[in-house]
């Protein structure tokens, strides 16, 4: 009877896991997620690139730029930007893959959504540029789809990132690749701390300084901390299909950019 | 912070605003960019140890590290960089392992030739930014200066050949140095003897 009595309580504690998950530090239902993450970016959407700007000292660039060499893109390919936000990959992208080509620019989150398109508008990027409102689990496109699909720093914030992985992999072409630019673990230990130190004290500084809402700064915080290691997210991009998949971390570790093959 | 791959991306980044700020002053426009639309120039350098790429969109230069989309790569050196402008080199740069080439070499000398062909008109630009007179001022003062130094570097070339030609010659050899030391000794040598004979002499001469 006691037996009977763990094993349903077991269940029970299970079940509940399977109906709950992370935003930064705290445990939310999965329901809940997507409204709270959306709220972060429609909070921050005006102010993104001048506080990515002020908390990587710009090298955000550079990373990007590095996951664009990375994708080996050629004119012609057909690019999907997951969670593209204000879209530095896609006008990168846009001018790479040329008039034959396309970069579609999609986000979950309309107010970053409207930011990118108005910003690539600006720079005149208009001829190969689709815009699409698009949760990662669930992408409306058809089967073998995309020659690239990337998603920077946009993996950590969706509810279920396994089946957001399995979507996109639906998605690719066979022969095509997912690049996946997001913060992971730093490889010293030292580097660790000071990130910590800048990440819990000075970066939700920053934001309440520029944006009025450190709040957003410290769910960024919480939820990088919270996010799989290079190893972890490795073996999930395995499990999702993906193979000769591997990463590169840059600049210690801070952002590692992952990369797996539909074959 | 940046380790060797971020500094392979803030070159391309610093290349690629450098360029396209150029080709944006260049006085005779971009419309030279027109015919390498979508073409890309690859070119790695033994120095530098990555490559460097450079494509062609709407009227821009995107420089990155992609090498898959080339058309037309350069595996050189900076030094043989620099030759390859005489196109009669090439075949012999080539034999001599200097330089490996694949795809159209026209491309590259397409691209070569827009690289010769910018020309920025300094003054209209800066006038922009500090009014005319001041330009004009800066411009005379940096005129000046350009001459003086024009003239120095000449006056000491000219000092350096006249020192190379004529003074050098006149000028003691270490060996001939040691062999005056020597004579100076000797003749020291031979003084002292003959003070010595002297002193006896007068010696000699106050006994008697």
């Amino acid at each position: 009877m006691s037996g009977q009595q763990d094993n349903h309580q077991s269940e029970s504690s299970n079940s509940s896991q399977e109906h709950t998950t992370h935003f930064g530090y705290q445990t939310v239902e999965k329901n809940d997620k997507e409204s709270k993450v959306a709220g972060v970016f429609h909070s921050v959407a005006a102010q993104y690139d001048i506080m990515n700007d002020l908390m990587s000292f710009g090298i955000h660039r550079l990373w990007k730029r590095f996951t664009i060499d990375a994708s080996g893109v050629r004119p012609g390919n057909k690019v999907l930007d997951l969670a593209g936000g204000t879209g530095d990959l896609t006008a990168k992208f846009s001018q790479l893959v040329g008039s034959e080509g396309k970069v579609i620019l999609a986000d979950i989150n309309s107010s970053m959504l409207n930011v990118g398109r108005d910003k690539l508008r600006d720079k005149g990027l208009v001829q190969n540029i689709e815009y699409v409102q698009a949760n990662a689990q669930y992408l409306p496109f058809e089967d073998n789809s995309f020659d690239i699909v990337t998603i920077a720093f946009g993996l950590r914030n969706v509810t279920d990132k396994d089946m957001a992985l399995r979507s996109i992999f639906r998605v690719l072409k066979p022969g095509g690749r997912l690049l996946v630019l997001e913060f992971s673990q730093p490889e010293h230990e030292l580097l660790n701390k000071a990130y910590d130190f800048y990440s819990f004290n000075i970066l939700p500084k920053i934001g309440e300084l520029v944006t009025k809402d450190s709040e957003s700064y410290l769910y960024l915080a919480e939820s990088i901390r919270m996010h799989p290691d290079q190893e972890t997210l490795k073996t999930m991009l395995d499990n999702a299909g993906f193979e000769q998949t591997s990463y590169k971390n840059l600049t210690g570790g801070v952002v590692a950019l992952h990369k797996g093959y539909k074959f | 912070m940046l380790n060797q791959l971020m500094g392979q991306q803030a070159l391309c980044s610093v290349l690629e605003v450098v360029i396209n700020q150029a080709l944006a002053l260049n006085m005779h426009g971009v419309e030279s960019l027109n015919r390498l639309e979508q073409k890309t120039l690859t070119i790695k350098l033994t120095e530098l140890g990555f490559p460097l790429s450079f494509s062609v969109n709407q009227q821009e230069i995107l420089v990155t590290a992609l090498t898959e989309r080339s058309d037309c790569t350069l595996d050189t050196s900076i030094k043989t960089l620099a030759a390859l402008k005489k196109e009669q080199q090439i075949t012999e740069l080539i034999k001599q392992g200097k330089l490996d080439l694949h795809g159209d070499i026209k491309l590259a000398q397409q691209f070569a030739n827009i690289a010769e062909s910018l020309e920025i008109d300094w003054q209209s630009q800066l006038a922009m930014h500090i009014s005319d007179i001041a330009t004009y001022k800066l411009t005379r003062m940096q005129q000046f200066v350009a001459d003086k130094l024009r003239f120095a570097s000449g006056q000491i070339q000219s000092d350096a050949s006249e020192w190379l030609i004529y003074e050098k010659r006149l000028v003691a050899t270490n060996s001939q140095v040691t062999n005056f030391n020597q004579q100076v000794e000797q003749v020291s040598h031979a003084t002292d003897i003959i003070s010595n004979r002297i002193d006896l002499l007068v010696a000699h001469q106050i006994d008697q």
